[in-house]
């Protein structure tokens, strides 16, 4: 899985970041950005506002185990379906994530060793929290985590995109925080206004049709 | 490998198809923006994207919540 991850960004993000030129990649790069930050933000908001169920990861660990079991599998066993499902769902995720990584080293000098390290910790973490725990994460925010990156992949699209159109922010980076203000703020403000839209009691009925 | 790329980038048009097509006519905009307007306009394009791309993501997830409203009450009849 981590082998199939590192060679989408050794080749495709290596040669990507070395061949295109710098303003031509941030526009394409920002473009991305903002869509994949935008799609995230959404479910987010819609989470929060209870149009979209929360992923209950208790729940969805008891489904899978119970899937699993009608298999007939022993414990003794070499897993197929357990290695095949987990496989599939990694990559699936892990694809979303090598983008970013892509995306973010596309910046230029380390920023790719950087974006790349950031990646490895992260699924360290991650895997030796799980090897640990050995059951669901059910206590991480995921809803919020989702919320931060959206808000953060949005507002480094929205950076990049005008930088390559030859826009100079007021404090080159130091934008950054202030446009992630502005995502946060508006996301906010779309939650309040979903709240207001549907009437008392209705969210778990909304998640239900 | 490359058929979980293609769903990754299908899920962007398709699952939001009416968000991802907003943000990237927000984005031919803002590059016409900068493309036909002079130096001054250049340095504000930023700004006019950003604005764009926050007044789509509340009229969309509005627009969510109507549809919402709507399958409430149809589902309550």
């Amino acid at each position: 899985m981590t082998a199939a991850l590192a060679v989408i960004i050794g080749t495709l993000g290596v040669a990507i970041v070395t061949v295109v030129p710098e303003h031509l990649l941030k526009g394409v790069v920002g473009a991305l950005l903002l869509l994949f930050g935008l799609r995230w933000l959404r479910k987010a908001i819609l989470r929060f506002a209870g149009i979209v169920a929360i992923h209950d990861e208790e729940l969805i660990y008891l489904r899978e185990l119970a899937e699993l079991r009608a298999q007939g599998l022993r414990r003794n066993e070499f897993d197929w379906v357990g290695f095949l499902v987990a496989f599939k769902a990694v990559l699936l995720e892990g694809t979303e994530v090598a983008f970013i990584v892509i995306a973010f080293g596309a910046a230029g000098g380390v920023a790719l060793t950087s974006a790349v390290v950031g990646a490895i910790v992260a699924g360290i973490l991650v895997i030796g929290l799980g090897v640990a725990l050995q059951k669901p994460l059910t206590m991480v925010p995921e809803n919020s985590l989702k919320f931060g990156v959206g808000a953060m992949l949005c507002s480094f699209g929205v950076f990049w995109f005008a930088e390559a159109l030859g826009m100079t922010w007021p404090g080159d980076a130091l934008s950054i925080p202030l446009i992630v203000v502005a995502f946060v703020g508006v996301s906010w403000l779309a939650v309040r206004i979903l709240k207001t839209v549907l009437p008392e009691g209705a969210q778990i009925e909304a998640r239900n049709v | 490998m490359f058929k979980s790329i293609w769903s990754t980038l299908v899920g962007l048009l398709i699952e939001d198809g009416q968000l991802a097509i907003g943000a990237l006519v927000a984005l031919a905009v803002t590059w016409l923006l900068a493309a036909a307007g002079g130096d001054q306009t250049q340095q504000v394009v930023g700004w006019a994207l950003l604005a764009m791309v926050l007044v789509l993501v509340v009229a969309n997830l509005y627009r969510a919540g109507l549809v919402a409203r709507a399958r409430v009450s149809s589902a309550r009849r």
